[in-house]
């Protein structure tokens, strides 16, 4: 144990210049220089991003509303979808489905988290407040674990036909239950829990 | 100028993912299916070489106290960009990158090649750099992600190889891909230290 008495405990090791920033070139003309070359930069970039948003905002609209109306067909085929008003927990959206001038049901558009972020789902229910079908629009679960809960069609058609008369659907347990899938009970139970939001905002309709 | 050069160090000597060790997140992150490998491998590299021309362009205009604002500035400009023209024209590749192409914006291989080439190499060079770069980032991204498919689900580029039932599901997951990318970057300092024993 031999301790350095030539260096007191709180003195530099080595006494250079002080580095970096050089204060003296901080003048009004050096920092209007720095302000201006950066805004320019903003501003030609952000120029450039209205550009190209306003080429892609259609297309990427029209997709949006392909995927939509393609999800909403698939849940329960109607003539036309119009909108509804609902303050649901759960459910973004819902519209009611009409055919032949007909109510024959509704279509909810849920986003309930699942085991690594939202899932976004759209979920049929029938004037007798039974499941017709789910869908789901989007959903970042983890590939070849939540996926079989979430992008397997024969899965998510379980649901078809519960509804709330025995309570609310519970994974893997209780009298109205869904089986989910082994090792990927949170994806399960997000996709169920979208179902009883989209159930339950229909419940409180009728 | 050399271009054998700095294409023999983006993918061997001087890779991005194994000797730099940068953008280790997408890396383990994405490369569960070879499709989503490729589709972030080019987006990287888009990115990457466009990044690199306009900062080389750039070089002598941006005052240095304020070159990393400008230089995410850029960035984060070209990936919106390449994130909004992906969604209108690919929307599949779009939908299974999800939030990992508006997340190149972080990723530090851009920064990186920014900083410590683009700003000081003419506007060529740094394109080029970029490329070299960014097909190295690919290279290892397809290697990994086909490791990890064929090993973790039995399939290769959503091809059945066998049953997914006889698959090492643990290397689909995040552990896998530490696993993979470790047994990597040992294979790449063996192969180092041997060439260096060799004499160049």
């Amino acid at each position: 144990m031999s301790k350095d008495k030539s260096r007191k405990p709180h003195e530099p090791v080595a006494a250079g210049k002080p580095q970096g920033l050089n204060y003296a070139s901080l003048d009004t003309k050096y920092i209007a220089r720095i302000t201006g070359v950066l805004l320019a930069i903003c501003a030609v970039t952000a120029l450039l991003l209205g550009v190209v948003n306003q080429i892609t905002k259609p297309l990427i609209d029209a997709i949006q509303k392909e995927k939509t109306d393609a999800a909403m067909a698939q849940v329960l085929p109607a003539d036309e979808y119009p909108k509804a008003e609902t303050s649901a927990p759960g459910v973004t959206a819902l519209y009611q489905a009409v055919s032949g001038g007909t109510q024959t049901g509704w279509v909810a558009e849920t986003s309930t988290s699942g085991s690594q972020g939202a899932i976004d789902m759209m979920v049929g229910v029938d004037m007798d407040g039974k499941v017709t079908g789910v869908s789901v629009i989007k959903h970042s679960e983890t590939p070849n674990i939540g996926t079989k809960v979430v992008s397997d069609q024969s899965v998510l058609d379980k649901f078809v036909g519960m509804s709330h008369a025995d309570g609310e659907i519970t994974v893997n347990s209780g009298a109205n239950r869904f089986d989910g899938v082994t090792g990927a009970t949170y994806s399960s139970k997000g996709v169920a829990a979208g179902v009883n939001a989209a159930l339950a905002a229909v419940g409180a309709l009728s | 100028m050399n271009f054998g050069k700095q294409l023999k160090e983006g993918l061997l000597t001087q890779n991005p993912v194994l000797v730099q060790l940068l953008g280790m997140c997408s890396t383990l992150a994405i490369t569960t299916t070879v499709a989503n490998g490729i589709g972030m491998g080019l987006s990287v590299t888009i990115i990457l070489t466009l990044s690199n021309i306009f900062i080389s362009l750039l070089r002598r205009i941006i005052p240095e106290q304020v070159r990393i604002a400008a230089y995410i500035v850029v960035i984060a400009g070209f990936v919106t960009m390449v994130d909004l023209l992906l969604q209108a024209f690919f929307p599949d590749i779009a939908e299974s990158l999800g939030v990992f192409i508006p997340l190149i914006v972080v990723n530090c291989i851009i920064l990186a090649r920014a900083e410590s080439f683009a700003s000081k190499n003419k506007p060529l060079a740094a394109a080029w750099d970029g490329i070299c770069q960014g097909l190295g980032y690919t290279v290892i991204l397809l290697v990994m992600s086909a490791i990890r498919e064929l090993l973790g689900s039995g399939t290769l580029n959503g091809v059945e190889i066998f049953p997914a039932d006889y698959a090492a599901q643990m290397l689909a997951l995040p552990v896998g891909g530490f696993l993979t990318l470790g047994v990597l970057i040992a294979l790449m300092q063996w192969a180092q230290s041997k060439s260096g024993k060799g004499g160049k």
